[in-house]
């Protein structure tokens, strides 16, 4: 991207008074300016989430990790990308455009699934696959105690994947409930079972369906 | 839908914001942002008191 293209994208993204928008986009811009430099990176966590569900749920921070590298992603090397657009703070985590950005280093994922991409205004955002996100938030939700927060955020994406609004594949969820990571299979079923009743519907892992 | 293999347009996106916001209405609260972290302090600086900007209302969505 040029100078000029930068400059003209955080212009946009700071005057972007949608919370959801400004993280998509920003989340874009900088996808876009480490792609040129050979690192892949992913959104992960809450703001995946966000972005599958319109859920109402982050803060003014992003999160993202680093999935593929055709070159090491020093310190040295983060603050000069990110010094590109003008973000002030480091070395994992900035300031830009009116939001937080954290590069949190490589991507955790057990998931068999791919990443799912949104092509977004300054260039594709990937995001971390949704089945690990359900079984990581039921997981969150209960381990080590109650925590409604991350409750309301697993029932939320699992409603979306439930109504059909995010393409799953829910052989690959029970899967990664089953690994040694989570073992946290009947936990997910429940919550699973739960809100397809209370959306109407039959769970995927209903014996007749 | 978002799809699983195929990189989804902006626009389709957009487009799909109403409904998504509407599917996790019918099973949790409308907004579940959490009421602190251990971001609290910057986050707070920089908005004004809260913690992120003010999520748009559903109908504008």
């Amino acid at each position: 991207m040029t100078a000029e293209a930068i400059q003209s994208a955080l212009a946009d993204i700071t005057a972007e008074t949608d919370p959801t928008l400004k993280h998509l986009k920003l989340a874009s811009l900088v996808s876009a300016v480490f792609r040129e430099r050979g690192i892949e990176l992913v959104v992960v966590g809450g703001s995946a989430i966000e972005f599958y569900t319109e859920g109402a749920y982050t803060s003014g921070d992003i999160d993202l990790c680093v999935v593929s590298a055709a070159q090491s992603l020093t310190i040295r090397l983060r603050q000069e990308v990110m010094g590109l657009l003008k973000a002030q703070g480091g070395p994992r985590s900035w300031e830009v455009a009116g939001a937080y950005v954290d590069v949190l280093g490589a991507f955790e994922n057990g998931a068999r699934t791919p990443v799912r991409s949104i092509a977004a205004p300054y260039g594709v955002v990937k995001l971390s696959p949704v089945e690990e996100l359900i079984v990581e938030r039921v997981l969150i939700s209960k381990y080590p105690q109650d925590y409604p927060p991350a409750a309301e955020c697993a029932i939320k994406v699992i409603g979306a994947a439930l109504r059909r609004e995010i393409q799953v594949d829910w052989i690959e969820v029970k899967r990664i409930a089953g690994t040694v990571g989570y073992t946290n299979w009947r936990e997910v079923n429940e919550t699973i079972d739960e809100q397809a009743k209370a959306l109407g519907q039959r769970s995927p892992y209903d014996s007749n369906e | 839908m978002i799809p699983m293999n195929e990189v989804m347009s902006y626009e389709d996106w957009l487009a799909g914001r109403k409904q998504r916001r509407l599917t996790g209405m019918r099973i949790a609260p409308e907004i579940i942002r959490r009421p602190s972290s251990s971001s609290d302090r910057r986050l707070r600086r920089l908005y004004n008191g809260e913690r992120g900007l003010p999520f748009t209302p559903t109908e504008k969505l």
